[in-house]
């Protein structure tokens, strides 16, 4: 198997914490996994990228035209790292509101924001909840609920039952959604 | 054992493995979670090590080469920018050796991402005559960790690992040693003035030459060992890739993803080489490219003209490798007709720009805008240093940037050369123990007149929060009396999150400059908002909103304060973002010109 993941947003969202979580995915799932996360000058409120790249890689960086799948913790992120999708394959899961402007992928979107500022889930979940809406909505995501499940556990096993909640949480609103 | 591990916690869980008991480092992205790492294996596993930041990069190295020579397995942490201040115990290090082992570990940010330049610490061992090895993933980087020490005690030699950004800071699942045997190694100086004194010359003269013929030693073991058994391997194309480094991964995903017929030999240690062999491969192939992150280390030892690479201009010569960069080589070098598989268009309409900015609450912000609003922009110059508070870039308030503790030397410089302007230094903790004490005490010498802010959140934030000298030993070491000790006032403030109070103080500063015959020195105790221990309590819980009647949309404060919630909304008005905000409460002072800040 081949697929590359793009998580993208802005400092203090959490995006290093899902490259974690899918590293120990794809260990669990006996797959190949290398990975990278900017750190240093991404402080707070600046821009953050990461890849996974899932099977038989050798270069941890993703390259334009590549990514199976964009995870945007914030709409303006996804359309910042839009060129790193594969042109027939790339599909887009976002944090954006309705009237978000339409771009030329299969794209899933959730306005997260706005349900959190509704406190149906707390804001710093955030990673977690698109992580969720990514299970429910890409129908060619390497991993299963269970999987992710093990791994959220894995990574810490003190706040897991937390996470594993608005996991749901995620999957159910999108499927609510779509 | 199978462990999923980030590159920097495989170089640690390597030295652990390789029974290296003594480490010693100055942070740097990204470097800095080797020591970090480091220390948390060896609280796990309950092993008896020394692992410290030192005050800066020189003096870790220090450290960490007195246990080398006492016969114990050591190593040293930096960044690339960091081998510069270490460099000149390096040079001698090198011509002397040593009796254990010692791993120097230089990380190297190609693509600046958070660096001033892009060096290439391959050039360094070169300069210095050290082995360098070269890992493209975070296995690889385990792997040569352990083979690192070995080769550094069998040739009693310094050697160096180089990882880049993109194998500290990767992630992969690594197979490494399931079981410690490790114990602390026993360090015996033993008595060697001839040796281990470096007087020139004439004892310099021997070793110069016993440098000389161990280098040649380990191209030969570079060559039998590294390179020679993988030669086999090659299956006879007319063009060979020469790689180093994390250059290894690039090609061999583009060369298998579009079925390009090249052979790729992957250099290990790309310096020294053995290039009579070397070249001697390159009969049987019409080019040779080399492709390695950044400079021309490997190309610039050998010469044939079958070689493509960066000095022949077909390989890039600056920021990060690429597989289009990779593409674009082959071209060049007419390997390939142009390929473009690689490019895809961006979002070409406006996006909200996102530069690195300091965190929401953070008290660096509050003291730059003091600064500017106090010594005004047009009769002053602003010198800062490296750290969090250089992003008051984003604010205007600082000028000039250069290294680690130039802040300081540099006000003294401008002094002298434009002594109508008020020049006011900032610079952090960690730095000014790092390499500010001593420009301190030239300026106090040369009678030197300006403003030197120290910012003082007893911690080096921006490289992940690691313990700088006064947290570790409050009693011992401090500011104050640090400054105290050069002969000057230190003038204090205790932070607090009322803007106008920290105002008034600048202006006391300004207040003492008018009558000083030397610097004015001061000491702003801060916190770090991430430093769980010392922001508990100091932060605010004040939730501001705008008054969007009174809000004139004048730019005042995203321009001179410029704090991460602050944007405009759909009405063109200003807005806080809840999610950002830290509710500190300081935009509720004085930056507004309407007071269109108010409390919800």
């Amino acid at each position: 198997m081949k697929y590359q993941i793009v998580i993208a947003g802005i400092g203090g969202q959490g995006a290093v914490f899902l490259v974690k979580v899918l590293s120990i995915a794809s260990a669990l799932a006996n797959q190949k996994c290398l990975g990278t996360e900017n750190h240093g000058m991404s402080q707070r409120g600046g821009s953050v990228s990461c890849y996974v790249k899932i099977g038989d890689f050798y270069a941890p960086a993703i390259d334009e035209g590549q990514a199976d799948l964009l995870i945007a913790l914030e709409g303006n992120e996804a359309l910042r790292n839009i060129q790193y999708l594969s042109k027939d394959r790339g599909v887009i899961v976002m944090n954006a509101p309705k009237n978000f402007p339409k771009v030329d992928f299969e794209t899933h979107s959730i306005d997260a924001f706005k349900k959190a500022k509704a406190k149906e889930f707390p804001i710093d979940a955030l990673n977690v909840y698109m992580l969720g809406v990514t299970l429910a909505l890409d129908t060619h995501f390497p991993f299963t609920c269970k999987e992710i499940e093990e791994a959220i556990t894995a990574m810490n096993a003190k706040v897991a039952e937390k996470n594993i909640a608005v996991l749901h949480q995620g999957m159910n609103d999108a499927k609510a959604v779509k | 054992m199978k462990q999923i591990l980030m590159g920097n916690e495989a170089i640690a869980l390597g030295l652990i493995h390789s029974g290296v008991d003594m480490l010693s480092g100055y942070p740097g992205t990204p470097s800095s979670e080797i020591l970090g790492n480091f220390q948390k294996f060896r609280d796990k596993f309950k092993l008896e090590a020394y692992a410290q930041w030192a005050t800066n990069e020189k003096v870790g190295f220090e450290v960490a080469y007195a246990g080398a020579i006492s016969g114990k397995r050591t190593c040293a942490t930096m960044k690339q920018v960091g081998l510069n201040v270490a460099s000149d115990p390096l040079m001698s290090a090198s011509y002397i050796g040593l009796k254990g082992a010692m791993l120097l570990i230089s990380c190297d940010d190609p693509g600046f991402y958070s660096s001033q330049t892009e060096q290439d610490s391959r050039s360094f061992a070169k300069f210095a005559r050290i082995p360098v090895l070269d890992p493209s993933t975070p296995q690889e980087a385990y792997d040569m960790v352990k083979l690192g020490i070995e080769f550094s005690h069998q040739f009693e030699s310094i050697v160096m690992l180089r990882p880049v950004m993109r194998v500290s800071h990767a992630r992969e699942i690594c197979e490494v040693d399931d079981s410690l045997y490790v114990k602390a190694n026993q360090g015996n100086f033993e008595r060697n003035i001839p040796r281990w004194g470096a007087v020139p010359p004439a004892g310099r003269f021997r070793q110069g030459l016993e440098q000389i013929d161990r280098l040649e030693a380990i191209k030969l073991w570079n060559w039998e060992h590294l390179i020679e058994p993988k030669t086999h391997l090659l299956k006879g194309s007319r063009v060979l890739c020469l790689t180093s480094g994390t250059g290894d991964g690039y090609v061999k995903e583009a060369v298998s993803e579009l079925g390009i017929d090249a052979d790729i030999l992957k250099l290990d240690m790309p310096y020294p080489l053995p290039k009579e062999n070397l070249e001697a491969l390159f009969v049987k192939y019409d080019k040779v490219i080399v492709f390695e992150e950044s400079f021309p280390c490997i190309e610039e030892q050998l010469s044939s003209p079958k070689l493509y690479g960066k000095l022949t201009k077909h390989v890039h010569l600056i920021d990060e490798f690429s597989k289009d960069k990779v593409l674009s080589a082959f071209a060049k070098a007419g390997v390939i007709e142009p390929n473009h598989a690689y490019q895809s268009e961006k979002y070409n309409k406006e996006l909200p720009k996102r530069p690195p900015n300091m965190c929401p609450g953070c008290p660096h912000r509050d003291v730059h805008y003091a600064i500017t609003k106090t010594f005004k922009k047009k009769k002053s110059i602003y010198t800062s240093d490296i750290g969090c508070y250089t992003l008051g870039l984003n604010q205007a308030a600082i000028d000039t940037i250069l290294c680690m503790g130039a802040s300081i030397s540099m006000a003294s410089g401008f002094s002298i050369s434009d002594p109508d302007k008020t020049v006011v230094a900032t610079i952090g903790d960690s730095t000014f123990m790092h390499s500010g004490v001593a420009p301190l005490i030239n300026a106090v010498y040369q009678n030197h007149k300006f403003v030197l802010i120290i910012l003082d959140n007893s911690t080096t934030a921006m490289t992940g929060r690691q313990t700088t000298p006064e947290r570790t030993n409050p009693n011992q070491i401090d500011i104050k009396r640090i400054i105290e000790g050069c002969g000057v006032a230190c003038h204090e403030y205790v932070y607090e999150q009322d803007l106008n109070k920290t105002v008034d103080f600048m202006k006391s500063l300004q207040e003492a400059y008018k009558t000083a015959t030397a610097p004015v020195v001061a000491v702003v105790r801060e916190f770090c908002v991430l430093d769980k221990e010392n922001a508990v309590g100091r932060l605010g819980n004040v939730v501001v909103e705008v008054d969007e009647d009174k809000c004139v949309a004048c730019d005042s404060c995203i321009t001179n304060y410029k704090c991460p919630p602050m944007h405009y909304n759909d009405a063109g008005k200003m807005e806080i973002d809840p999610f950002l905000c830290a509710g500190c409460g300081s935009c509720l002072d004085v930056i507004c010109p309407t007071d269109a800040f108010v409390k919800k």
